[in-house]
């Protein structure tokens, strides 16, 4: 329709930049000594968000009509794609996950700026401006880079290319976003921080204004990072969950951080202390968002995820450089004013118990990054190492482990000082249910097929070997126990607040029924129950990926009529059928034009109980027909999952080839999600001062809350509606992996040093901190 | 923005208007004209937000009453407070599951109340040139519009009389929010409400209850 699309986005993609930059001149103005201007500064934001929204919109429209001028629209689309996946290769390729970053980032810009309204006045200006150099960051990737505008050299082409069928799926859809709401939130936090300390407002008005933002980003990050594992469980059809890809890492890196900042700063919040490490949590957060968005472009580090090599990694390491001077040089220029007022009174406290638990996830964070880039850094001194998933399960499992003990134990301390009388009383309860929990596994685990103890190879030679050896296999038995522990402590809690609510209510004469108490007790105290709600989904998660030291994994080839035995189940291979064609095909099947689907039917029999079929398959794209895709067939269940996978069918025998697992406690993580989301929802939900209450901000503050659950309950559904698509089985992560023995890996592993590295770091760091605390202490006591 | 007097249209409609015919268009044309519509609809508002932010800085806008509030922001005492008053709902609440003990809480509790209340006097210190300003200019103004100069002054002395009698009451409740710390036993040496017989801490003035006076009634009484 109009001959000059391309220039006019590539147009507006200029003015996105000068906006960004006009916004910037003015709010800088704004902060420095004229703030009438701040309205104009604030326009100029929203003006920004604007232009963003208006490229996504032609983009959308090049895709709908088809204009395959542009490179872009070519690469990703073909005429034959429906709507709704014409809008999915908005995002499908680098150029256009470049503008959908962009106009995520401008969401957050247009509510941060809108709900900064008549708030924070004096961060407003550099939160705007800061804000403003990151949309124009994206900006210039784009116009230099990855311009999704540009045209063909070669002119318009009949036809596109069409998304790689490998993509057209619902996880498509929805894990990208997800992911980037999460990484792009962090950004939020990061204007904030950068402009507390150029205004020299250091006391807690940021950290309050914060912490929620930072909560947000968390939730998206959470669900980002839960809905990958979905998407790798029953997408790549090898049995797990987690594969530790670079990328994956990397998305996982900012939560770390994110969850150790909305701890610590509920430290700051009371007390004038911990505000260096807050401010450095902060951008290091923010860091690991763009780190993490490099390594999946730059492609220098091989991974499944990577998008094609191209120029674009330069700019990241360049943006990089300027955030880290940026953050570095003005938390040196602000460190006197930054300097703790207060100190952490009694080791026995919750702000003890809260440092550690940073350190922790602190250390966990450092290992999986530098156990990520060895390969890249072995490099350096000329050695090509690879870094398997084995080694991160060794390692990261202790690690997990001191988590989840501290995550236990905090509760259970209270704010300043907590006396010896408190403590033993407090722990009673919590750790008989864990005596009795690891009592009761070790004599019934093994009946059921959990058994506590769980016999591992030693990897290394050595003390050390040995050490790792004996905790690896007793880890299923430690993490079982430690869950109960966990558990009983936040029932403990929500009992202790409950019965302490009754008692007040009781002396008032207002009597309260315990489920009303319960409502009013987490009504009052939002954060800290909602936080205990988070904490029972990371329970639940826990329980989940310990099923994996459960695990039965078998191959074996069978013809029609063989049986075969795997746990519990009785499979019983009733034959092949080719669909469309076969008449056992459903309808939906028999419509298919745009594959060949070749099913395997087993019959599913567990304990004598008939319990039904599965139907691994082999999918053959038009599009692709080179490459068959690998369908997963499940039969799910709280206490575990039947996976099972068909390689090949020869199609005159039906001989097939198949792969079953039985993945224990998988579903648990799943349950883990939600619990967490609502948790997390808890938290978030708005504080209503009186100075607004009113009939209206209430049914404000509902609506938005109902909307946020509304669409996260909608996003974790999202597996249930996955309608399903595979990588080709010669490509896929499993296969790679399991390739390798464990004997390779093991010769192409660093050794120990990288593991221990991660220890030690983390180590260092208790000591270093508990030591400075005790110094401080010292120091105060004298004065 | 939109409050200017000439055109008085609801800041909702544009975006409704540009829906609506979108999916009307939609209907009849296909989902290419929705998606040139919703950006017809943005570029309309780009221009529109560029316009008014050229504006502003130009000087031309007006400044609305939230942001000449907004001015005047919150001092760092005032979060520092807020952050102590926290910090006391947290010990109580503490207190009230069993936490901490009795003799720690009281330590902990003197020490933040102290600490409130030198915070609170600070605020009221800062802001009491700012409240002669503004009973000055109450009385320039009713003086102007014809009112008598005693009445005003009578006026302005009442205000400050209510604003001196609503600090400590507003203190008191922010303090009782997590409303589980009503009826402890009471403080060493604490006073007792004539009125509801709530235990009050021994420095307070007025009840966290029911606001009656308490130096009075223990000066007052035999």
């Amino acid at each position: 329709m109009w001959q000059s699309l391309p220039e006019l986005g590539t147009g507006i993609v200029y003015a996105i930049l000068i906006a960004a930059a006009y916004t910037f001149a003015v709010a800088l103005a704004a902060g420095r000594g004229r703030p009438r201007l701040l309205q104009a500064a604030r326009l100029g934001a929203y003006t920004t968000s604007a232009l963003v929204l208006f490229a996504v919109l032609l983009l959308t429209y090049a895709f709908v009509s088809h204009d395959f001028r542009i490179r872009y629209v070519a690469h990703y689309s073909d005429r034959r794609m429906s709507t709704a996946y014409l809008l999915t290769s908005l995002w499908g390729g680098q150029d256009g996950s470049l503008l959908w970053w962009s106009l995520l980032l401008s969401g957050y810009v247009t509510a941060c700026v809108a709900w900064l309204k008549g708030r924070y006045r004096e961060l407003q200006p550099y939160v705007i401006a800061t804000l403003m150099v990151i949309v124009g960051f994206f900006a210039m990737l784009m116009l230099f880079a990855a311009n999704p505008f540009e045209t063909s050299i070669a002119g318009a082409r009949p036809d596109g290319e069409g998304l790689n069928p490998l993509l057209q799926n619902y996880w498509m859809i929805i894990h990208p976003p997800c992911l980037y709401m999460g990484f792009v939130g962090c950004s939020v936090p990061f204007a904030f921080c950068v402009s507390a300390l150029v205004t020299r407002r250091l006391d807690n008005e940021w950290v309050v204004a914060v912490r929620k933002w930072m909560l947000f980003a968390f939730l998206f990050l959470s669900i980002g990072n839960i809905l990958g594992m979905m998407w790798a469980y029953e997408e790549l059809g090898w049995g797990g969950f987690w594969a530790w890809d670079p990328v994956e890492n990397a998305a996982c890196l900012p939560w770390f951080t994110a969850s150790a900042y909305v701890h610590s700063t509920m430290i700051q919040e009371r007390r004038p202390m911990l505000r260096v490490w807050n401010v450095f949590l902060i951008c290091l957060t923010f860091f690991l968002t763009i780190f993490g968005t490099f390594l999946t472009r730059a492609g220098i580090i091989t991974s499944v995820h990577a998008f094609a090599q191209s120029s674009i990694g330069t700019y990241f390491v360049y943006f990089m450089g300027v955030i880290l001077g940026t953050s570095l040089g003005l938390m040196v220029w602000r460190l006197p004013e930054l300097k703790s007022k207060g100190q952490i009174e009694a080791v026995a406290s919750r702000e003890a118990m809260f440092v550690a638990n940073n350190w922790a996830l602190l250390g966990g964070m450092t290992f999986i990054l530098v156990s990520t880039m060895y390969p890249k850094i072995s490099e350096l001194w000329g050695e090509s190492a690879t870094v398997g998933p084995p080694h991160f399960n060794r390692w990261m499992g202790p690690i997990g482990l001191i988590i989840f003990a501290l995550m236990g134990m905090a509760p259970l301390f209270g704010w300043r000082k907590t006396s010896e009388a408190s403590i033993k009383k407090a722990f009673r309860a919590p750790l008989i249910a864990m005596l009795a929990m690891a009592v009761l596994h070790a004599i019934f685990g093994g009946y059921f097929g959990y058994p506590p103890l769980v016999a591992r190879d030693a990897f290394y030679p050595g003390l050390v070997g040995t050490l790792i050896q004996k905790t690896g296999s007793a880890l299923p038995g430690i993490t079982i126990a430690l869950a109960a522990f966990n558990v009983a402590v936040i029932v403990q809690e929500f009992v202790r607040g409950v019965k302490a609510r009754r008692t007040v209510a009781d002396k008032r004469g207002e009597a309260e029924s315990i489920g009303l108490a319960l409502f009013r007790l987490i009504e009052k105290n939002r954060r800290r129950y909602g936080g205990y709600i988070v904490h029972l989904g990371i329970v639940s998660m826990f329980v989940g990926f310990t099923g994996t030291a459960w695990n039965i994994d078998r191959e074996t080839a069978m013809v029609p009529g063989d049986h075969y035995r795997i746990g519990e189940y009785d499979l019983t291979y009733e034959g092949s059928r080719r669909c469309p064609g076969n008449s056992k095909c459903s309808p939906e099947e028999q419509a298919d034009i745009e594959k060949m689907m070749i099913f395997a039917d087993l019959k599913v029999v567990r304990a004598g109980k008939a319990l039904g079929y599965v139907h691994p398959a082999k999918f053959i794209y038009q599009a692709q027909p080179d490459g068959p895709t690998t369908e997963v067939s499940m039969m799910r269940s709280l206490r575990e999952d039947l996976y099972t996978v068909v390689g090949q069918i020869d199609p005159q025998s039906k001989r097939a080839t198949f792969q079953f697992h039985v993945n224990p406690l998988v579903s648990w993580i799943w349950v883990g999600l939600l619990i967490l989301m609502t948790g997390t929802i808890t938290s978030l939900f708005p504080e209503l001062s009186f100075g607004e209450v009113g009939a209206w901000s209430y049914v404000r503050a509902g609506a938005g809350v109902a909307a946020g659950t509304a669409f996260a309950v909608w996003i974790a559904m999202a597996p249930s509606m996955a309608f399903a698509h595979e990588r080709p089985a010669n490509s896929h992560v499993g296969t790679q992996m399991t390739g390798l023995s464990e004997a390779t890996l093991q010769r192409r592993l660093p050794g120990t040093g990288l593991g221990l590295a991660g220890f030690a770091g983390l180590a260092l760091g208790s000591v270093v901190s508990v030591a400075r605390r005790r110094r401080d202490n010292a120091k105060s006591s004298r004065d | 923005m939109t409050d200017s007097p000439r055109m008085r249209v609801p800041r909702w409609a544009p975006p409704l208007l540009t829906l609506t015919v979108a999916i009307v268009v939609g209907n009849l044309y296909g989902v290419q004209l929705v998606v040139l519509t919703l950006a017809a609809g943005a570029l309309l508002l780009v221009i529109w937000l560029l316009w008014n932010s050229v504006q502003a800085l130009a000087g031309e806008s007006e400044l609305t009453f939230e942001e000449a509030f907004s001015l005047g922001a919150r001092s760092a005492e005032e979060e520092q407070k807020r952050a102590v008053l926290r910090a006391l709902k947290d010990l109580e609440y503490e207190r009230s599951v069993g936490k901490i003990g009795e003799d720690d809480f009281h330590e902990y509790s003197a020490r933040y109340r102290a600490e409130a209340k030198r915070l609170m006097q600070t605020l009221d210190e800062n802001l009491a040139e700012g409240r002669q300003q503004v009973e000055r200019e109450l009385e320039r103004r009713l003086a102007r519009a014809g009112a008598k100069s005693a009445e005003a002054l009578e006026a302005s002395d009442e205000a400050e009389a209510n604003t001196a009698r609503l600090a400590p009451l507003e203190a008191g409740a922010e303090l009782e929010e997590p409303g589980i710390n009503a009826g402890h036993s009471p403080a060493p040496g604490g006073l007792q409400c004539s009125a509801c017989q709530a235990k009050n801490e021994p420095d307070a003035r007025f009840c966290k209850a029911c606001g009656t006076p308490l130096l009075a009634t223990v000066e007052g009484s035999p």
